[in-house]
């Protein structure tokens, strides 16, 4: 199979700057509005109602967020001393079964999250100052399946690695 | 069970992202004991409700920009100027850069990178042997660990339920024992290959002018916390914000377009340990619930009669522990186990952070998993097993500081009893 032209990576790069342009986003929103609370609590003597619960959840928005982006460079933390020292072709091998082993656990998280998404959308749960509890947790299905969708493609080039160096 | 828990363990000697085990565990867990695994996402959620993980991304996000910016060139230059009149000073100035600019970097390697490439040159252009230097600058990549605002040690209060706040406080003391320990045999070492300077005023002036920025951030981390006028999570919104403006705005030596690009490496550090946060809470959940904890505290006692030699085998254990896995997911996994192990011998939860830390901070530094190692092999170009040898004499001094820190609480607890 050949490498697709465009649009797929097109799409695909645009997705991934919008990624990552969330991301520094969002950072940049906590430090600003982490600030603005500590002035308002000490200048005005009270802060945002809804300042606080909105910091927290966005500390787990950008670390599911940030846990995605390091699923895209296979960069989560991982004890991977005896891998290195394999012959490449072992390597590749132990590779596709690690990687297809994360990406299965991924899309069972995934799973488990969309149904929390749907339980308390039906339940109509509030998280905090009326914002909606499955808007809350919209991050964790979303960050999950990306997961589970790029281990699924690292393990689709391990197998590729593996073909290679077989035959 | 036991057959499962061999796969997951070969899993993850396999390279599979500690996650994902982690997270199997608690899936499997939470399946053989009848609950819904939909409640391992629910765990998940958790980490929204845990204001001082707030600090996490801030101080990251802070460290890894002073990383980025001159910071680390001025502060060595500083220490230079004031410590370079002591034969050996060199070294010493080392260990203290090193110290600092780990408490803020969270000892995620970016010392060496940052610190240690800025030092090299210095330490053989002085005449020092290449094995002293690669030791001390493969070991120093993980000292001030303890030293607040360390990452390590905000995750340890998350996970244990202590006031971080007090554990910036309870490791102070300790950390400068392994810095005073290292600084006595640098000297020592030191002092017959390196004359001492005559000592310059004017240059003393002119390195406290040039780092006159970055000089407020040990003062603003330390004196936020401890006048109890900010909460961690608040001293880290205004280092984030300040290391912004000063770097940017004033050094201007990390541009606007740079900025993004610094946000992007921090969080993905972020991301890293707050999923296997998040998966470990899920399993200590079910491992709570399967009375893990008494079982083992039950174990334990039974062949363990004295908080002494409690100590020796906790000290023993750790230090493999350390072998193995890095220090963020040693924390999230083996400190709910601990704890109760701990508090059961009388040990304060506080001691205990600072035992289970400095333990850590030995595992960064000694085989297989090293992370210094291999930071330090590819930053200096040498193989491992040479940058092991040299790092034993400063891995040994460690030790002995782990000796003291374990066998006298005082230090961790003398500056939270006030």
């Amino acid at each position: 199979m050949s490498i697709r032209s465009s649009p797929g990576p097109k799409v695909l790069s645009l997705l991934r700057r919008l990624e990552e342009g969330a991301l520094v986003g969002m950072l940049a929103g906590m430090i600003v509005l982490a600030v603005t609370q500590i002035v308002l609590r000490n200048v005005l003597g009270g802060g945002l109602v809804w300042a606080d619960p909105l910091l927290r959840l966005a500390v787990l928005w950008l670390g599911m967020a940030g846990a995605a982006l390091a699923s895209r460079e296979g960069r989560h933390i991982a004890i991977d001393t005896l891998p290195r020292l394999l012959p490449p072709r072992a390597r590749a091998g132990v590779r596709l079964v690690t990687d297809l082993f994360t990406a299965a656990v991924a899309a069972l998280l995934a799973r488990h999250a969309t149904r929390l998404v749907l339980a308390d959308r039906a339940a109509d749960a509030t998280a905090f100052s009326g914002v909606p509890a499955w808007l809350a947790e919209a991050v964790l299905p979303v960050a999950f399946a990306v997961v589970a969708w790029r281990y699924l493609a690292m393990a689709w080039r391990d197998g590729r690695e593996l073909a290679r160096r077989a035959g | 069970m036991i057959l499962t828990g061999l796969v997951l363990l070969v899993l993850a000697l396999a390279g599979t992202p500690l996650f994902a085990i982690i997270a199997a565990s608690a899936l499997l867990g939470f399946a053989r004991g009848g609950v819904d695994p939909m409640a391992v996402v629910g765990e998940f959620f958790r980490i929204a409700d845990m204001p001082v993980l707030l600090a996490i991304p801030l101080f990251t996000f802070a460290g890894y920009l002073l990383s980025e910016s001159g910071a680390p060139k001025r502060l060595v230059r500083l220490s230079n100027a004031l410590l370079s009149w002591l034969p050996g000073g060199l070294a010493l100035v080392a260990l203290v850069t090193c110290a600092l600019f780990t408490a803020f970097t969270g000892a995620s390697g970016v010392t060496i990178v940052a610190v240690g490439a800025l030092l090299y040159p210095a330490f053989r252009h002085a005449g020092y042997e290449e094995r002293f230097s690669l030791g001390l600058l493969t070991t120093g990549g993980s000292l001030g660990l303890l030293f607040p605002p360390s990452l390590p040690l905000i995750l340890y209060g998350v996970v244990a339920g202590t006031n971080v706040d007090r554990l910036f406080l309870a490791g102070v003391l300790p950390g400068l024992v392994m810095v005073l320990l290292l600084g006595v045999w640098c000297l020592h070492q030191g002092g017959r290959i390196q004359e001492g300077a005559p000592f310059s005023w004017r240059e003393a002036g002119a390195a406290l002018a040039a780092a006159a920025w970055e000089l407020p951030l040990p003062l603003l981390v330390l004196g936020g916390v401890y006048s109890g006028v900010f909460a961690v999570s608040e001293v880290a919104a205004v280092t984030a914000l300040y290391v912004t403006v000063v770097e940017v705005g004033v050094h201007r030596e990390v541009t606007w377009r740079q900025l993004p690009g610094v946000m992007r490496e921090s969080a993905v550090l972020v991301g890293g340990i707050l999923v296997i946060l998040g998966a470990s809470l899920a399993s200590t959940n079910y491992l709570i619930d399967a009375q893990v904890p008494e079982k083992l505290f039950a174990f334990v006692t039974t062949h363990v009669a004295s908080k002494f030699t409690f100590l020796v085998v906790l000290n023993i254990f750790l230090l493999i522990l350390g072998m193995i896995l890095d220090i963020f997911s040693a924390v999230v996994i083996v400190v709910p186990l601990v704890l109760p192990l701990a508090a059961g011998y009388g040990i304060d939860p506080l001691h205990l952070g600072m035992i289970f830390l400095a333990n850590m901070q030995i595992g960064y530094s000694t085989p297989p998993v090293g992370m210094n190692l291999f930071i330090a092999s590819y930053r200096f170009g040498k193989p491992v097993l040479e940058l092991y040898r040299a790092s034993l004499p400063f891995v040994l001094l460690l030790l002995l500081a782990v000796l003291v820190i374990t066998y006298v609480p005082a230090l961790s607890l003398l500056l939270v009893r006030r």
